[in-house]
């Protein structure tokens, strides 16, 4: 598929770099080092987990810089703004060689990053074979434009104590179990807190997972065809609208990501979809609520279990000057030795897409964070079973499949909402 | 002449509306003082009396300044706001000056321009703009943002400018133009001096919408060490879903207290700008 | 006349000759196109050129890191297909047309209640423009823990006179999460209208309001025929400038809700952001963001043949 490209002429850059230098210069950053030692930049997201960060920069960085006499610069970008700063390292072609990935980013950038295959290869051979989540995190037209790290999970948290008090030791197995319990829940005045709003994470962890359960996806495996108009979308739809009125607090439909966190902490909730940092944050804040906080892999519904799948990976800048460098670094990242020293300081936060790590020491260190591993088998990317793309993208942005859930709940018919999303999907998909 | 039956009823039509808007203006601000010294504790508590503190704490403050780059911040919003305040107002002196005393073709053109300009939002911008910064290779600098708010200062401050000039009586720049000045020397030297409360009420305006400023400063400015206190508060006191509520209002009260300072001390001199064309002496 | 010589001694050499190159530069012409060639030069280069760019952007399919397509009017066409496009515009023209009418009244409300004479006025004044001088996303994030249900005041009080637990709820429900960022537009803005219409309220000489005593005219007359045609042009200057602030609001619903619930407080601002930010769509986010100047230029447009009617 061929599209006629109308290229910015490198010239034109030229000029107006020219002509911006005089002022440029003056304000701007510092002059580069000398060529005489090679630096690999690598750019992350600032870990939720400070000790991750700080395990780079300590000890990889001045490890490596012994081995192979190549100088590593970490650098971090604030949560949220890792889209943008890829963004402008990709449009002006330099600012970092290496870079972590969230979400699509690979897909949205896949054509600035270097075929990895032969590293992948190599690392799924020698540490117990990758998790398909981690293909289909990164693999782009049969190629590995990117290395998986690892996942962030989303998983329900739910309180052993109240959970206790209406007769309940087990988290429940499937949808409608837990629909029950939150009924009784509610009437305690312990209701579920499931985010319906325009957040990131906590509406698409458990939302997708709702629609993939029942049967139902947006588009089908041929990435063109939109299929969200089906029975068992509107049966997911459905129990989505019982399921609030009937267990939870309303204001979840405003509730962004920080919502549940604070209705958490403000023992408002019994029950949500989160990633680790409700219980991270309990066990240090509020060590009563972190003791009778508990986390369990997503319910199951008439067709199946399923996770959102959050990977991170890292890739290499095609334009880098020192991309065989990076291939050797990341080679080296990727050893045992690293990569388990690196995932276990951050105490299962980052759950690792090889086999290998299965039964690693790192997960006995918090039990209840092994229910992460287990959804790793049933994770999937927003937009599944159809192959990531630009549209997929575009789909999560406008918030398409979140809307038709918390547009029913808010009191709209299945009929209504259903044909919204398939007249959003079918704009959004035109372009296939 | 007043009674004391008048100034009670004096007091209460001053009081009763004053004091009513006061409190709705004030109101916010006392949640973020008194969230500020909440220990986590109190503030996640939902069954306490939100507008009380039992056990007061100055920690959140302690933690912004400490283990965030808060002071950072703050430093980085009050120089770009100066350099762009200061940058709007010459720039605007330029466009507004020939436009009030001059006659010359192509005046009104100019003027409906600028108007034109103003309608053009930041939100419409964001996206060439963020093109055109990433093509000067100014992404992460406070160049950035000091060369693009003026872009929605300068025309602001031309139109103030530009009705503060207006006002001002002509006959001394007529006597120097006798005297033989030329224009450069004539409003350089004459009439410039006159229009401080002017360039005040401008400035302080266009200080006020710098530090303000959000949408450039989370687009341009990623990385920690540039930039401003709202994109700083709002991207880095926020760590994933998880929300420092005390620190964040520890910032927001932080954030607000040199601008208001400020205010306080030239509140008059903004009235004055504004009101141009009142009484003359 | 020595005097002045001495001052501006250049000159007075220059009067002795022709057309000299002061001279020249003397002339209005001249002079002006001179003295506005810079800031012109930089508004073209900042605001013109990405401005026409802009345009250029919508008319293109640019995904980011990617090289851009020309299509024509496809994006526009998919807006105009974007049920979600016109929940955005609706939105837009409700919250700018609800929030500038209660700023308006409400402002001339204080800005009459604070044209009396007290002690404090200054301190009074610096108080009341607090929530304006506050960079608003500070405060949204105060506002965002003050409108939740579990916390609120307002909540509190209306549980306590009988309202269901927990009470409304302000940013989950689409109306009231209308109603909200309203509230918080008007709190934060009013200040701004009530001094800046303080001041023109100031520039009413009293000796008008005496004479329309004397004849007769008792408090609303006055208030009618005198205080509010004189006001009418500062009104409309600050309602223009309230209006675009307004309509191309970010930060308040980029904080508060980011465009919940379901849509229901999504403005062309954040909508715009959401597509090119988000999903890397540079052209169809840029398309979003223009659909705001037709409206824009229509509101202005439509205030100013007012405004010049004086």
């Amino acid at each position: 598929m061929t599209r006629p490209a109308t290229n910015r002429p490198t010239t034109r850059r030229e000029f107006l770099k020219l002509a911006a230098t005089g002022t440029a210069v003056a304000l701007s950053r510092p002059l580069p080092a000398s060529a005489a030692e090679k630096t690999i930049t690598i750019l992350h997201e600032s870990s939720f987990i400070k000790p991750f960060d700080e395990y780079v920069v300590n000890t990889l960085a001045p490890t490596y810089e012994k081995e192979a006499g190549i100088k590593v610069n970490y650098e971090v970008t604030s949560v949220g703004s890792l889209q943008t700063r890829i963004s402008t390292i990709a449009e002006t072609g330099s600012g970092a060689d290496i870079t972590m990935n969230g979400l699509l980013g690979v897909f949205q950038f896949g054509d600035k990053y270097l075929d990895v295959s032969d590293i992948a290869e190599d690392i799924g051979k020698a540490q117990g074979g990758w998790y398909d989540a981690g293909r289909e995190a990164v693999v782009v037209e049969g190629k590995w434009k990117s290395l998986p790290f690892s996942n962030i999970g989303q998983l329900m948290n739910w309180r052993t104590d109240w959970f206790a008090e209406v007769g309940v030791r087990k988290f429940p197995e499937t949808w409608e179990e837990l629909y029950e319990v939150g009924k009784k829940l509610k009437a305690k005045d312990h209701p579920y807190g499931f985010e319906l709003g325009h957040g990131f994470g906590d509406n698409h962890g458990w939302l997708y997972p709702l629609l993939w359960s029942y049967g139902g996806s947006e588009v089908a495996a041929d990435g063109k065809t939109v299929v969200i108009d089906s029975d068992e979308s509107a049966r997911a739809v459905d129990f989505c609208r019982k399921f609030f009125k009937d267990t939870m607090l309303d204001d979840v439909l405003g509730w962004t990501d920080v919502s549940n966190n604070k209705a958490w902490m403000a023992e408002q909730i019994s029950c949500t979809n989160n990633a680790e940092s409700i219980l991270w944050f309990a066990k240090r804040e509020f060590p009563d609520i972190g003791k009778v906080t508990d986390q369990a892999v997503n319910p199951a519904g008439p067709k199946g279990r399923f996770h959102l799948l959050n990977a991170i990976s890292h890739s290499i800048f095609s334009f880098s000057p020192v991309r065989e460098e990076a291939r050797g670094f990341m080679r080296w990242l990727m050893e045992p030795k690293q990569l388990g020293g690196w995932y276990a300081i951050a105490d299962s936060y980052y759950q690792p897409l090889l086999h290998g790590y299965d039964n690693a020491p790192m997960w006995s260190v918090e039990p209840r964070n092994l229910p992460y591993r287990d959804a790793l088998a049933s994770a999937h990317l927003p937009g599944w079973p159809a192959p990531a793309s630009r549209q997929m993208a575009e789909s999560v942005a406008k918030y398409v499949v979140v809307d038709m859930f918390a547009k029913a709940c808010a009191g709209a018919s299945t009929k209504v909402v259903i044909k919204d999303a398939e007249t959003q999907l079918k704009n959004i998909y035109r372009a296939a | 002449m007043v009674t004391g039956h008048g100034r009670i009823e004096q007091a209460v039509r001053v009081w009763l509306p004053i004091g009513f808007f006061l409190v709705m203006a004030l109101f916010p601000f006392y949640w973020m003082a008194i969230t500020s010294i909440k220990p986590n504790a109190e503030l996640y508590n939902r069954n306490v009396m939100p507008l009380i503190v039992h056990a007061p704490t100055l920690k959140h403050y302690v933690d912004l300044l400490t283990k965030s780059s808060f002071l950072l911040w703050t430093w980085n919003t009050m120089l770009v706001a100066v350099v762009a305040t200061a940058i709007s107002l010459i720039l605007g002196t330029m466009l507004a000056y020939p436009l009030a005393r001059m006659r010359f073709a192509g005046a009104s053109l100019i003027a409906m321009t600028i108007a034109a300009i103003y309608l053009v939002p930041q939100p419409l911008l964001f996206i060439p703009l963020a093109d055109v910064i990433n093509r000067l290779d100014l992404g992460n600098t406070l160049t950035s943002v000091i060369l693009t708010y003026p872009t929605m200062l300068v025309p602001f401050c031309a139109w103030l400018l530009l009705g503060y000039f207006k006002t001002v009586p002509k006959e001394l720049e007529e006597a120097a133009r006798i005297d033989g000045a030329s224009r450069v020397q004539t409003m350089w030297k004459i009439f410039l001096p006159l229009c401080t409360p002017g360039f005040i009420s401008a400035g302080i305006f266009a200080f006020t919408l710098s530090q303000n400023e959000f949408l450039y400063a989370l687009i341009f400015l990623t990385k920690t060490s540039v930039r401003t206190v709202p994109v700083g508060v709002i991207a880095e006191l926020i760590r994933g879903d998880v929300f420092y509520w005390g620190q964040l209002m520890a910032g927001a009260l932080l954030g607000s207290i040199p601008v208001a300072l400020i205010y306080s001390f030239f509140v008059e001199h903004y009235v004055a700008g504004l009101t141009a064309g009142s009484v003359k002496a | 006349m020595t005097i002045a010589s001495e001052r501006f001694p250049v000159l007075a050499h220059a009067a002795h000759r022709r057309a000299s190159l002061s001279v020249v530069l003397d002339r209005q012409s001249v002079f002006s196109w001179l003295m506005m060639a810079l800031p012109l030069a930089f508004l073209a280069a900042l605001v013109g050129y990405p401005f026409f760019y802009g345009i250029l952007l919508s008319l293109e399919d640019r995904p980011v890191a990617h090289a851009g397509t020309f299509v024509g009017l496809k994006n526009f066409v998919t807006d105009a297909h974007d049920p979600i496009f016109w929940r955005v515009a609706i939105n837009t023209f409700v919250y700018t047309g609800v929030a500038t009418l209660l700023k308006m009244v409400g402002g001339l409300g204080l800005a009459l209640a604070m044209n009396q004479h007290f002690h404090m006025k200054n301190l009074v004044r610096a108080l009341l423009l607090l929530p304006f001088i506050v960079p608003t996303v500070l405060s949204t994030v105060a506002w965002l823990w003050m409108l939740d249900p579990a916390f609120s005041v307002v909540n509190r009080l209306l549980v306590a006179l009988g309202w269901p637990k927990p009470g409304p709820s302000w940013l989950g429900d689409p109306t009231l999460a209308m109603v909200s960022i309203i509230v918080i537009n008007t709190w934060r803005g009013l200040p701004f209208y009530g001094i800046t219409l303080l001041a023109g309220l100031q520039t009413v000489p009293s000796e008008l309001y005496e004479a329309a005593s004397i004849d007769g005219a008792g408090g609303w007359q006055r208030f009618r025929f005198i205080t509010l045609p004189l006001l009418r042009p500062i009104i409309l200057i600050v309602t223009l400038f309230s209006v675009i602030f307004t309509f191309a609001d970010f930060q308040l619903v980029y904080v508060l809700t980011h465009g919940g619930p379901a849509n229901a407080t999504q403005l062309f601002a954040t909508y715009a952001f959401d597509i090119a930010m988000g999903a890397g769509q540079l052209g169809l986010g840029a398309s979003v963001a223009l659909a705001m100047l037709p409206a824009l230029a229509l509101l202005i447009v439509a205030l100013s043949i007012y405004l010049r009617r004086e």
